[in-house]
């Protein structure tokens, strides 16, 4: 074969993008060591004092230990979810639409939100949703009684999540429009002919025709949830809702560099990368068996 | 092929190898370099000790330091390294200040955090005391005892050990002096009344002495209209903001709570936070005793009631009602004026905001819980060629700030590398006693000349009547002038009228018997803390039940509280 | 195309048009009260009384802007950042991604190198080792910190789908290519690069929005706000200040100087950039993820 002294060439084409990643993620990983340690900074990570698992023992009689896993499982299983089915609600509606122009417009605006980052969103939603902001003007018109959402526990995960669909079904909106303009004309010609109603022909013909795109945007979702959590919630949050809104980036966060419980906070956080690779490779076992995808 | 692929794996590891090692090798010459140059400092100090001696050489300091990014005050040209207050320490000191990090208020403990975990520090800068702690455990600190016995000027000195040994106790670990500390004001840790005395005048009441006159009042402010604007848009009493709010100071926090509860808590003769004798004698923890559930659960039927402000703990910023005129009550220290009170005066001049030492608790006596001197202390990296630059910096801002060398509408003090506050601890009720001799005509401002020791006294006294108007003898806001001047209006009515209920009523003050950290704390506090905010804010606004403080006890005890309180006893036994 | 035009589908295509239409606004109201909070009168803003339509109308808060010599400069830093952010990453996604896109039997480490990537992807040691390994390569203040840390968490997300779009490019160009006694770098550059433009502007807008919405990189790196970026910068300027351990003197000042409009305006300038760029890239976005991953 003409492939024989090709790999020095691909080893070659990867150089570059490993040392990268070798200097920024792979060196630091030498941090996880402090999980395992008295750490003291004079000293530092390869001078501190090992005390094996002392750390996690103590973390698991924590009860934040418990909420921030199970708040970050819930809220991330939740967005999940909801940026797979509104987008796509919201994509064959506006499918359905016949004015193009108009079509074109809520295109264009429905994912800008997508673009914008939390420091600024997180401002401005803070303010549509405070005691006297427009959402609860806008109750009060209908007689409710003004509330205070984002201090009620309750209601922070949902709102949470709800900010983030609001901020992400554009975008995958757009996906799943360019994968319903993929489906055949023909198929609904058919069907039309066939006499069959608008909703029947969605049943049979449109949705099949997305499932891949639906996977696909699952696999994308669960980079987020892993990671951009964090600028969501961190700029949302407040200690009211630590309960049921703290995850583990943020509690990582205030423990290991606000509250200086560096041990605790990579202890914490090294769990959050098993929860990680859980996620990682059950989607990946889901997506081969399912669609027969291999997502990488 | 195989072979081939081994080879580059094992070329990624020795790079990986080498990198790290890199790393290391960079690190240790820098340390071993610097701990020489302390050997020959020690071995030769400037003959003999100068507190403001200049030095001969320019001497570089490079410190971390907290820069609002907000503040414009500095004018065209300066820069916040390159201002009135580093080109004075470069006159007077010879010393060159340099910026290893700065950050606004809300980063700074990030960024200190960041230089204690990696080592990587300036050479001094201004810590709170958890951090103070974590260095000196950490073998991080320059030892400063020869440094204070040497080089500390007399009058911080005597401003230092004014205060009963309490500021240097909190910079002594096995002995030693590790920082500086700064002393501030005892009134910073009062925590009383402000209260709309128009609105009370105008709905026929009275300040409230008991808890019930509280609710009552309270009660009027919301619904009676005291505004008169029409609508049931009035708070009786402000509440906790987001994010940052306390409902009550603590022993690491234990000054300058503003929009908490604490004086209604110790109208209770509760003192959540604070480390106090119980009734056996031994010391225990506020939070947990029976008062503070008594406590709560008034707070939790006045919140329901809609007597606290229906938004507390969620508010962006709690000041916004006050200076808009919406709230009738809040509980913070003396200086309000420096707070929301000169921004609510400029939307109403005729909001007549006055302080009182109220509520009182069953034998009708004030109780307030009294702060630390010292919370804020000045750090030394070990090594650091000289340590006792910093000190005289510290001495150099004190005579400078009582000879008024610096001029505020150039840039505020905050300006002034590792800044510390230095009061003699009764600054604001002294000046309050001697502003009233003036104003009386029993004596005048020269009669003053001598106490330097109380900076700001001289330019209080010469300029009080520019802002105060007769009758002297009444503090109504009718009887001020904040127009003539603002910025003197704002201290004189902060120390007029929230320096006047700590002068003329007898406290009995309630100090807490620790205000650091004891090492359990160190890994156990942060997190029983948090579990003690937010199940006291569930019980004030009614997401938890009153009996949960029960469990939150039993968890608090469990969690490491019993073995903490231990600790605490042994540590006010030594 | 055969629609049916009954009385109940015109209906419905009303209704479908109000739903479309209101969901629409509520992407675009929030942005738009920001830019009426910006336009207002400063006790107006604070007094709660701006809805949609400016109070008092003044451009002062835009003139302060311009003023600020630091809102500029961190403007430029974010602007460099992306640009450099988002080259790097450009070419060496586009590199990377055609040796792990060949199949295991290509390319026999293939699997092993793919799974570590998306270990890098998972675990890290927090905070504190990161800064340490920046501060040793010198990098403190250096635009090159946020730009290779913040690149090195993004890039193998980029990667996985850069590699799922040259999976799917017809193996008959593999073949051509052989035949013909091309070498990989050849195919890469001249075959396969040129046909994955929709992709690798799609992992570009990527690497533009992330680079330029980040703020905490900027926050830990950069040791003086003269060298933040702008969300950094804006970040910082929202956060409220601990009052309990402020000085008197500094809550005089905040309290003379925060204002609400100054803050909606500086967000609204900060949000620009994107509302201009984005429309020039959505176009290729929108193939770059369908075709690159949709297997039909």
């Amino acid at each position: 074969m003409k492939t024989k002294g090709f790999a020095k060439h691909y080893y070659l084409m990867l150089l570059p993008g490993y040392l990268w990643l070798i200097i920024f993620s792979i060196i630091p990983m030498f941090g996880i060591i402090i999980a395992f340690q008295q750490f003291n900074p004079g000293k530092g990570i390869f001078g501190s004092e090992f005390v094996g698992l002392e750390h996690f023992r103590y973390m698991f009689t924590l009860n934040d230990t418990r909420d921030i896993l199970f708040n970050t499982l819930f809220i991330a299983v939740m967005k999940i979810i909801a940026n797979l089915i509104v987008p796509l609600i919201f994509a064959l509606m506006l499918n359905e639409l016949r004015l193009l122009i108009m079509k074109r417009w809520i295109q264009t605006i429905v994912y800008l939100p997508h673009f914008l980052s939390w420091v600024i969103l997180g401002g401005i939603v803070l303010d549509l949703f405070s005691y006297n902001g427009p959402i609860n003007q806008l109750g009060g018109l209908f007689g409710l009684e003004p509330e205070l959402f984002f201090a009620n526990a309750s209601l922070f995960p949902y709102l949470i999540v709800g900010s983030d669909v609001w901020k992400e079904f554009g975008f995958n909106t757009i996906i799943y429009l360019a994968a319903l303009t993929g489906i055949s004309p023909a198929l609904y010609e058919a069907a039309g002919i066939d006499g069959a109603s608008r909703f029947r022909s969605l049943w049979h013909i449109t949705l099949p025709g997305i499932r891949t795109t639906a996977v696909l945007l699952t696999v994308l979702s669960l980079g987020n949830v892993l990671n951009a959590g964090f600028d969501q919630i961190f700029n949302l949050y407040n200690p009211l809702v630590y309960s049921t809104g703290d995850i583990i980036d943020t509690w990582v966060y205030r423990t290991g560099l606000l509250n200086l419980q560096y041990e605790l906070a990579t202890a914490v956080g090294l769990l959050k990368s098993l929860v990680g690779f859980l996620l990682i490779s059950i989607s990946y076992y889901l997506a081969y068996k399912f669609i027969n995808y291999r997502i990488f | 092929m195989n072979k081939k692929n081994q080879g580059i794996l094992l070329l990624f590891m020795v790079m990986l190898l080498i990198i790290s090692a890199c790393g290391n090798a960079n690190n240790s010459p820098n340390n071993t370099g610097a701990n020489n140059n302390v050997a020959n400092e020690t071995k030769n100090p400037d003959n003999p000790p100068d507190p403001f001696g200049k030095y001969e050489e320019p001497v570089t300091i490079s410190i971390g330091m907290e820069v609002d990014p907000t503040d414009q005050s500095l004018p065209a040209g300066d820069t916040p390294s390159d201002n009135q207050y580093t080109r004075n320490v470069k006159e007077n000191l010879n010393i060159n200040v340099e910026h290893a990090f700065t950050a606004s208020g809300a980063n700074m403990p990030q960024k200190i955090s960041l230089a204690i975990a990696s080592d990587d520090l300036p050479d001094a800068m201004v810590v709170g005391p958890i951090e103070l702690r974590q260095m000196v455990e950490a073998d991080q600190l320059a030892d400063l005892t020869e440094v204070y016995k040497n080089y500390a000027s007399p009058t911080i000195k005597g401003i230092i050990e004014g205060t009963d040994g309490a500021a240097l106790k909190a910079v002594t670990f096995d002995g030693k002096i590790m920082a500086i500390p700064g002393v501030q004001l005892k009134a910073d840790g009062i925590h009383t009344m402000w209260i709309r005395q128009d609105w009370l005048d105008k709905l026929g009441l009275e300040p409230p002495k008991t808890i019930e006159d509280l609710e009552k009042v309270a009660r009027a402010f919301v619904e009676q209209d005291p505004d008169g604007n029409g609508t049931a848009d009035t708070i009786g009493i402000s509440g906790p903001q987001s994010g940052d709010g306390k409902m009550y100071a603590n022993f690491l926090e234990s000054k300058n709570n503003l929009y908490g509860f604490d004086a209604i808590f110790s109208a209770f003769g509760a003192y959540p936070g604070f480390w106090i004798e119980g009734d056996d004698g031994k010391p225990v923890y506020g939070s947990i005793l029976p008062e503070t559930k008594e406590a709560l659960i008034k707070l939790s039927e006045m919140y329901a009631d809609g007597l606290i402000d229906p938004e507390m703990a969620v508010r962006k910023d709690s000041k916004e009602p006050v200076v808009n005129g919406k709230s009738g009550m809040f509980f913070a220290p003396w200086w309000m004026g420096y707070g929301p009170i000169s921004d609510a005066v400029k939307n109403d001049p005729k909001a007549n905001w006055q302080a009182y030492a109220l509520p009182l608790n069953a034998e009708g006596k004030f109780s307030p819980h009294v702060g630390t001197p010292s919370s804020e202390f000045v750090v030394v990296r070990k090594g650091y060629e000289h340590p006792e630059a910093p000190m005289k910096m510290l001495n150099n801002l004190f005579k400078g700030e009582s000879e008024a060398t610096f001029d505020p509408s150039k840039g505020g003090p905050g300006f002034y590398p590792l800044r510390l506050v230095y009061a003699p601890s009764d600054e604001t009720e002294y000046t309050v006693k001697a502003i009233r001799e003036v104003l009386a005509g029993t004596k005048t401002p020269e009669d003053y000349a001598d106490d330097v020791e109380y900076k700001l006294l001289a330019s209080d006294l010469l300029a009080i009547k520019k802002v105060k108007k007769e009758p002297f003898d009444q503090m109504g806001i009718e009887t001020w002038d904040p127009s003539a001047d603002m910025g003197i209006w704002t201290r004189a009515y902060s120390i007029m009228i929230g320096g006047t209920p700590l002068v003329d009523t007898e406290m009995v003050d309630v100090p807490s018997l620790i205000y650091e950290q004891t090492p359990l704390m160190e890994s156990r506090w942060v997190n029983m803390k948090k579990m003690e905010d937010e199940m006291f804010l569930k019980i004030v606004m009614g997401a938890a039940s009153a009996d949960s403080f029960d469990q939150f006890v039993a968890d608090w005890k469990k969690q490491g509280g019993d073995q903490i309180t231990q600790e605490v006893i042994d540590a006010v036994n030594q | 195309m055969v629609r049916d035009t009954t009385p109940g589908s015109k209906m419905f295509d009303i209704l479908l048009i109000i739903v479309l239409v209101l969901i629409t606004l509520t992407c675009i109201l929030p942005l738009w009260y920001t830019l009426a909070l910006s336009l207002s009168s400063n006790s107006a803003a604070a007094a709660g009384r701006v809805w949609l339509w400016p109070i008092d109308f003044n451009l002062k808060a835009y003139q302060q802007i311009l003023q600020d010599s630091q809102f500029f400069n961190s403007f430029w830093i974010s602007a460099k950042r992306v640009f450099l952010g988002a080259g790097l990453n450009l070419i060496v996604v586009a590199m990377m991604a055609y040796p792990l896109s060949r199949s295991a039997q290509q390319f026999r480490a293939r699997n092993m190198l793919m799974w570590t990537l998306i270990f890098t992807m998972l675990f890290n040691g927090g905070l504190i080792p990161l800064y340490l390994t920046v501060k040793e390569l010198g990098m403190l203040n250096s635009i090159w910190s946020m730009v290779l840390v913040g690149g090195a968490q993004t890039i193998v997300f980029n990667i996985i789908l850069t590699v799922n779009f040259y999976r799917n490019l017809p193996k008959e160009l593999d073949e051509a290519a052989l035949v013909d006694g091309a070498g990989p770098w050849y195919t890469l550059f001249k075959i396969y690069i040129p046909l994955a433009v929709p992709v690798l502007a799609t992992v570009t807008l990527f690497s533009i929005v992330y680079h330029w919405n980040e703020f905490l990189y900027g926050l830990i790196f950069m040791t003086r706000e003269e060298y933040y970026p702008l969300q950094t910068y804006i970040q910082q300027l929202v956060v409220s200040v601990d009052p309990a351990t402020m000085t008197e003197d500094q809550y005089k000042r905040m309290s003379e100087l925060s204002n609400r409009t100054l803050d909606a305006a500086k967000i609204f300038i900060a949000m620009l950039p994107v509302l201009v760029v984005y429309p020039f890239l959505q176009r290729f976005f929108i193939h770059g993820i369908t075709l690159g991953s949709v297997k039909e």
